[in-house]
């Protein structure tokens, strides 16, 4: 149950009544006698709250930053009418709105409480609790009762790197050959003999094949298809600090999605392993059409969790899932005593059987504090971003002479980057 | 699809069984506890005739009265007014607790006087010319006087306080040379002023000549009266005859009652909320760029000049060696003649800034810094 402010404003009425009544003592007897009963009959008529009936109806999945509509019907099975407040909780970083719904349901009518959520957070939200509070028909008292209604929203990561999709599929449709200009085809792997065209590049004019032929033949070449790429996340504690405002982790993921989309329009086959101390998630044998929704949908509730990658478990965890030889791409961090200790340990194992691409979201601030000069402060702070730059290069020729091939970028170019270094290997021929 | 979870009354009442009756058990502990304790009150009192432990006066009172002395017990001064007459003697044990109106109509009330342990303030209205002087330790000390009460019981156990004794008074039981115990005998009434009561407790009354002392000051008349004044003892109503609580009308006072369940009413209002409070695991915010900040003030507190000038120099050199097209393990003679032929700058200057010694303060730092940033602008540019 529940008073209103109704209740405080009577009693605090009774207080100038008792004050200039003849027999003050009764009055305040009579007053909080006439006050309790209107309570108790105020509750005794307020409509059942545990008697309503709840269901859920929306959307289950949403971007980040976007917002999705949720609604809620209640059902008021029973004989009186409900009238108050109801509140459809949601975890803070859910955002719901609004807070709180009014709702008048008549006798045996059902409504639909409409919210609106707009996450601040990727993951998993699960609605809470629905709270209702029945006003009785006075207005002094309600009956309020809380209903469990679960419904789960799975915010995904929101792929901000989609807008550079376009500029990089042009690349690789210009390595297909099958690009407007006619330009030859720059892939390696003979795709087929095609009548010469004028404007077609002389060079690769099949001799043999015309001379079997009446016409002029050339070859085309495409790019390697079917290859397998493997894309590590590191969700260890090197993915958790931030740059900028976001997790390292979420700067990975739009890398990887972005990889992994341009890598299934290639023709590549993309899987997705999550590993910190175990196999956070894994993504393997998904079609093209049903690839990104899969990865989205792997990636969305995985947090970097604080601890250390266990680097001989996923070098384990890696090899088991790719047999065959793939394109490895390591999302993690440069950080030469974990890599030092890790990573750089069970190395030979992976590069004697794949090919290892490492991507590394390097932090701008670090660059911002190397160029600080003008006093003591900032120049100490310089020469400490100098060293981590330093240790950094070091790491990364220490990586590349292992035949590791590593791409360091900001947050805000470390996704074009990625895709960029797999266009340059699918051009080269090397997956 | 939706389940309620708030609880029934049932189960509200179920839950509260245990509580409720835990509550119970301690109330009736509590009241039975309370029950069979003798009255605090009464307990260890001191100098009071009814009170039988060590601090009490009983046995006095006792001895007075085989001795044919009747001891009223009286704890106001009213009462104490009605019993005194001529024949009577009021002892006061605690004149710190008698208001000081009630003081005055103690001062004039008939009969002899014995003022133990007196409030120093209160002297003056009690007796007239006697005054607190110093502290005393309570021992045994000899009488010292030529008061017959005195000289008859030999060593007392005195102390507490001395005090000064006008000219037609007698004192006795000196401590450095102050009286103890100071006797003014005027107009046949005798008032006596003890800086210490404790011989007349029943703990003490057995030593020396105590009882004897106690027993000729207290019983020089056949009527006692031992003013245990009691802190209930309100002064008599004022002029109108109503004391200020009387002139607030009851309606003030039922009228609060009912603005305090009104502010209550409200607080249940506002306390009640409407649904569970929603906590969410938040992801931990560390910054990736902390650790190297975090390097930056350990090298300025230990004023590490030496360290941070290498970082500094060996980055200037990385991107310099990379911008002349130079190995990076080059011989560093080999940059300097390089980097002084691409900007003009004398080789030995460039080779100070570049391999020179480490800096000796925070300041020089400085200045390297902006001289290594001046010969890679140089470089960059030329």
């Amino acid at each position: 149950m529940a008073l209103t402010g109704r209740t405080g404003l009577l009693a605090l009425l009774g207080t100038i009544v008792v004050l200039f009544a003849p027999r003050p003592g009764l009055a305040v007897l009579v007053i909080e006698g006439l006050l309790l009963l209107a309570v108790v009959l105020d509750l005794c008529l307020a409509g059942s709250v545990r008697a309503l009936r709840f269901t859920r109806e929306g959307e289950r999945l949403v971007r980040l930053g976007d917002s999705v509509t949720v609604d809620l019907i209640v059902a008021n099975p029973g004989r009186r009418r409900v009238r108050g407040l109801l509140r459809d909780a949601w975890p803070p970083s859910a955002h719901p709105a609004p807070r709180l719904h009014p709702v008048d349901l008549p006798a045996g009518e059902r409504r639909r409480v409409r919210t609106v959520l707009t996450p601040s957070r990727r993951g998993d939200r699960e609605a809470v609790r629905v709270t209702v509070r029945s006003l009785g028909p006075l207005g002094l008292a309600a009956r309020q009762g809380t209903h469990a209604v679960p419904w789960t929203v799975r915010v995904l990561p929101p792929f901000h790197s989609r807008r550079h999709l376009g500029a990089k599929l042009a690349k690789l449709r210009e390595l297909q050959g099958s690009h407007p200009a006619l330009i030859r085809g720059q892939g390696t792997e003979f795709d087929s003999l095609r009548e010469y065209v004028i404007g077609d590049d002389i060079r690769s004019i099949d001799w043999r094949a015309t001379a079997r032929r009446s016409d002029v033949v050339v070859r085309t070449w495409r790019p390697e298809r079917d290859r397998r790429v493997l894309i590590v996340l590191d969700t260890g504690r090197t993915s958790a600090a931030r740059v900028g405002d976001i997790p390292r982790l979420d700067s990975a993921m739009d890398a990887a999605l972005l990889l992994a989309a341009l890598a299934a329009r290639a023709g590549d086959r993309v899987d997705l392993l999550a590993y910190d101390r175990q196999v956070r998630t894994q993504v393997s044998g998904e079609s093209r059409t049903t690839l990104l929704p899969a990865l989205v949908n792997a990636m969305a509730p995985i947090e970097a969790s604080l601890v250390e990658a266990d680097a001989p478990g996923m070098t384990a965890a890696i090899l088991a899932r790719a047999r065959r030889r793939c394109l490895l791409v390591l999302l993690t961090d440069l950080n030469p005593p974990a890599l030092e200790e890790g990573l750089l340990t069970v190395l030979p194992e992976l590069t004697a059987r794949h090919l290892v691409l490492l991507a590394a979201v390097a932090d701008p601030r670090i660059a911002e504090l190397a160029a600080g000069r003008g006093g003591a402060e900032a120049v100490y702070d310089a020469a400490s971003a100098e060293r981590a730059l330093a240790d950094r290069q070091a790491i990364t020729a220490t990586l590349a002479r292992r035949g590791v091939q590593v791409v360091d970028a900001p947050p805000e170019t470390i996704a074009p980057a990625l895709a960029d270094a797999y266009l340059a290997l699918k051009a080269a021929g090397r997956l | 699809m939706s389940t309620p979870t708030s609880p029934t009354i049932r189960g509200i009442a179920r839950a509260l069984r245990l509580p409720l009756a835990l509550l119970l058990l301690m109330v009736v502990a509590a009241t039975v506890a309370t029950l069979i304790q003798p009255d605090e009150r009464r307990q260890g009192r001191h100098l009071d005739p009814a009170d039988t432990s060590a601090q009490g006066a009983k046995a006095l009172a006792v001895l007075l009265a085989e001795r044919g002395v009747t001891v009223h017990r009286v704890e106001r001064v009213a009462e104490a007014a009605e019993l005194a007459t001529d024949d009577t003697t009021i002892v006061v044990t605690s004149s710190v607790r008698v208001g000081l109106e009630q003081l005055t109509t103690l001062a004039e009330l008939p009969g002899d006087r014995v003022i133990v342990d007196p409030f120093p303030q209160d002297l003056p209205t009690l007796v007239p010319g006697v005054t607190v002087e110093s502290g005393a330790r309570p021992t045994s000390r000899l009488p010292g006087c030529s008061l017959p009460a005195a000289t008859a019981a030999g060593t007392v156990f005195t102390g507490g306080v001395t005090f000064s004794a006008p000219e037609h008074g007698e004192g006795c039981y000196h401590a450095d040379g102050e009286p103890t115990l100071v006797s003014i005998a005027e107009e046949g009434v005798r008032t006596v002023v003890l800086g210490d009561g404790e011989f007349m407790t029943n703990r003490r009354l057995a030593e020396d000549g105590n009882a004897a002392l106690a027993l000729n000051l207290l019983g020089a008349r056949p009527n006692l009266i031992w003013l245990m004044p009691s802190p209930l003892d309100r002064p008599p109503p004022g002029e109108g005859g109503e004391s200020f609580e009387d002139l607030i009308p009851a309606g003030v006072l039922w009228a609060t009652l009912q603005l305090v369940i009104a502010v209550v009413f409200v607080a249940l209002w506002r306390g009640r909320r409407l649904g569970p409070v929603v906590s969410e695991a938040l992801p931990v915010v560390v910054r990736a760029a902390e650790t190297v900040e975090g390097r930056g003030r350990l090298y300025r507190s230990r004023h590490a000049h030496d360290r941070a000038a290498a970082a500094l120099r060996a980055g200037a050199l990385g991107r310099i060696t990379g911008r002349l097209g130079l190995n990076h393990d080059a011989d560093p003679d080999a940059i300097t003649q390089a980097i002084a032929v691409r900007t003009g700058r004398d080789p030995v200057q460039v080779a100070e800034v570049l391999h020179g010694p480490p800096p000796a303060g925070d300041a020089e730092l400085v200045v390297l810094a902006d001289q290594l940033d001046t010969v890679e602008r140089e470089v960059r540019g030329s």
